[in-house]
């Protein structure tokens, strides 16, 4: 059962991976996206990391997305010449089809262990990450500052500028 | 839990230059636009004094934090002592240009210090997790600081390349990092060892994870063949911005590789020695391409970044030869961790000093330079010695210290190519020499200045390039202002002082080296 879910979750991920690499549209690439986001999202699931799958949904799922959709809009998307192919494509896709040959060999090539997934516990999640991980998430939390500064300074114009 | 928590106490540094960088944000919105300085003063005096600080707390301490995840040892205080002195410097360097080319300095300085936070932290992590989270604190600050000169096209694109490359190069080293956990079972660099060194758990997945890891690293230390976006991100980044990439963010990436490689490959050493190869390789192809591609190379920043990717070669080199017990290896990157940060800034500020003054930054700009303000030519020209290894400067102890260690550490051809590399870059670095002592200046007739040597290929280009260039930018400049200047002389003093007298830093450097590999 949770196998061929997870075939159908693979499948769509790839899918809307594929839809955002191959459409012209950027809008349509943002709602690709969308797809593939929530289909990991449901790949979380049948790993029973209910918490992965909560953050992935509203984060990526909702923010992220709705984020992305509103800077096509607001900044006049049909200005933007359309998206265009690159003559180094034949070069990427050997590249590309090499890297998966590695990983495919590699992960094929190692032992299957089967383990018996369990739910983490909510309360131990927080425990551990605000105890042992501490130093960690508060470094994320100094990156978000750094970005947000860093972002408004970008987007701002100053009095001083060449 | 307490036992989690009970030595918190041993990360104050940190948390005082975390403060430290709110304050400079906060004090920014109060101070009018002409004190602005003062932030810049706050800034180095706070570093200076936490500087001074971790070395009063935490000399002769070796602990760790959160079961494994931080170490506090006399390698972190190295390192956090040399990232402070060098954030000194950086911001000395940059309160002019900040001042006539760049529009927010409040935050400027408060992003710098917090890339020092995270390069701290990259010197202490024990761990992927926290490395990881701590090299995107640095990245990001980097990111920012690239776009800083906004009016710029060329810094918006830099900023642009190098947001796109740095997302991938995570991308790739996270991926690394999620191979290796689903072998090892946890992210702890002694547990990769261990697991390296098992034949039952040791499998493909692993190495590829480990080569994952080696090149997401690599992107950001701009090895070749993961080097093509420094170049462009140099060159259009603000110019103190570009002497911060070329020596901070290189120094934060090696002490992290350095700790990274010793606790967790070098011990498996025995059972899988591949990574030494990959390491010689990275090494061997960054020493030639980067100093061969610098030979064709008309802009100083993209000189700077090419030659600075040769530069990572050797570091790599001396990588690839740590052992246990080769204290040497270690000692020979750290050393010239420092003695290279010290030469790069003496080039850079008098860099800084010329592009404040005239706006230029081709190679054929410096025509002349040594008629119209002797001084600057002469520091550059001992900088691009030193850093063609020439005797009595550092360059030449700390190229002789690392290639020797690499030879020591089986690596022979390795050490072979570096020192046949290094010739290479002896040859464009006299280029720029000689653009700033024989070539006339520009806009001055050839027999006028005195020489009345035939024009070459490089003094047409020189004068094509600046001949537009005003009267004012042709005339004697000015010596450099005080700040540049403080910055210049010190660096020349250590540029000395490492290359005839290196003892005591070594000592230091022996006492930091020997805890990530004990025993010799």
């Amino acid at each position: 059962m949770s196998l061929y879910l997870f075939a159908l979750l693979a499948f769509l991920t790839l899918a809307g991976g594929l839809g955002v690499v191959s459409t012209r549209n950027v809008v349509h690439a943002a709602l690709y996206l969308l797809l593939s986001l929530l289909a990991v999202a449901g790949i979380y699931l049948i790993l029973f990391a209910e918490f992965l799958a909560l953050v992935q949904v509203l984060i990526y799922g909702g923010a992220v997305v709705i984020v992305v959709l509103f800077a096509i809009m607001l900044t006049r998307s049909s200005e933007y010449p359309r998206i265009s192919d690159n003559r180094q494509w034949p070069l990427a896709l050997v590249a590309a089809l090499g890297l998966l040959g590695v990983l495919a060999a590699a992960f094929l090539a190692a032992p299957i262990q089967i383990t018996q997934l369990q739910s983490p516990d909510f309360t131990a999640l927080s425990g551990s990450l605000f105890t042992k991980w501490a130093v960690p998430f508060e470094i994320a939390s100094l990156v978000l500052l750094v970005a947000l500064i860093g972002a408004i300074i970008i987007a701002r114009a100053g009095k001083n500028e060449r | 839990m307490s036992t989690v928590t009970e030595n918190l106490y041993l990360l104050t540094p940190e948390f005082l230059l975390a403060a430290l960088a709110l304050l400079v944000f906060a004090l920014d919105l109060v101070l009018p636009e002409s004190r602005k300085t003062w932030l810049a003063w706050i800034g180095m005096a706070g570093l200076t004094a936490l500087a001074i600080f971790s070395v009063r707390m935490l000399a002769g301490r070796t602990e760790s934090l959160y079961g494994g995840l931080l170490a506090v040892d006399q390698f972190s205080l190295f390192f956090k002592v040399f990232f402070m002195g060098l954030g000194v410097f950086i911001i000395l360097s940059s309160v002019d240009f900040v001042k006539q080319h760049l529009s927010h300095p409040g935050e400027f300085y408060g992003i710098l210090l917090f890339s020092i936070l995270g390069m701290n932290m990259m010197a202490q992590a024990r761990e992927l997790v926290t490395a990881y989270i701590a090299l995107e604190l640095l990245s990001f600050s980097l990111y920012v600081l690239t776009a800083y000169a906004r009016g710029n096209p060329k810094s918006n694109e830099a900023a642009l390349k190098y947001i796109i490359i740095g997302a991938f190069s995570t991308a790739v080293l996270l991926y690394g990092i999620s191979m290796i956990y689903s072998v090892a079972g946890s992210t702890h660099f002694d547990a990769l060892a261990e697991t390296l060194s098992s034949p039952g758990q040791a499998g493909p997945v692993l190495w590829v994870g480990v080569a994952f890891l080696v090149a997401g690293l690599g992107f950001k230390l701009a090895a070749v063949p993961f080097h093509m976006w420094a170049p462009d991100v140099y060159e259009g980044a603000p110019l103190p911005v570009t002497a911060y990439l070329a020596i901070a963010s290189k120094a934060g990436a090696a002490a992290l590789a350095l700790r990274l490689i010793s606790e967790g490959l070098v011990p498996a050493r025995e059972v899988w020695p591949h990574w030494q190869i990959i390491l010689a390789a990275l090494a061997a192809a960054s020493m030639l391409v980067g100093n061969l591609v610098a030979l064709a190379q008309r802009n100083l920043k993209r000189l700077m970044a090419y030659s600075s990717i040769g530069h990572v070669g050797y570091l790599l080199a001396g990588m690839a030869a740590l052992n246990i017990g080769g204290g040497m290896a270690a000692n020979g990157i750290i050393f010239y961790l420092v003695g290279y940060a010290a030469t790069s800034l003496v080039v850079f500020a008098a860099l800084i000093s010329f592009f404040n003054q005239t706006g230029q930054e081709e190679i054929a700009d410096l025509a002349g330079l040594a008629d119209r303000q002797p001084l600057l030519a002469a520091a550059i020209a001992i900088g691009l010695f030193s850093l063609a290894g020439l005797p009595i400067f550092a360059g030449f102890t700390i190229k002789f210290y690392l290639f020797a260690a690499v030879a020591q550490g089986g690596f022979l051809w390795l050490a072979g190519l570096a020192i046949f590399s290094s010739l290479i870059s002896l040859y464009y670095y006299l280029q720029v020499i000689r653009q700033m002592y024989i070539q006339p200046v520009p806009g001055t007739a050839p027999d006028a200045s005195g020489h009345g040597e035939e024009p070459s290929h490089t003094a047409s280009h020189g004068q094509a390039v600046a001949g537009h260039a005003s009267e004012t930018a042709a005339a004697a400049l000015r010596t450099p202002t005080g700040m540049l200047l403080a910055v210049v002389v010190a660096g020349l003093v250590a540029v000395l002082a490492l290359g005839v007298y290196p003892g005591p830093l070594l000592e230091a450097i022996e006492r930091a080296s020997q805890v990530i590999l004990p025993g010799i």
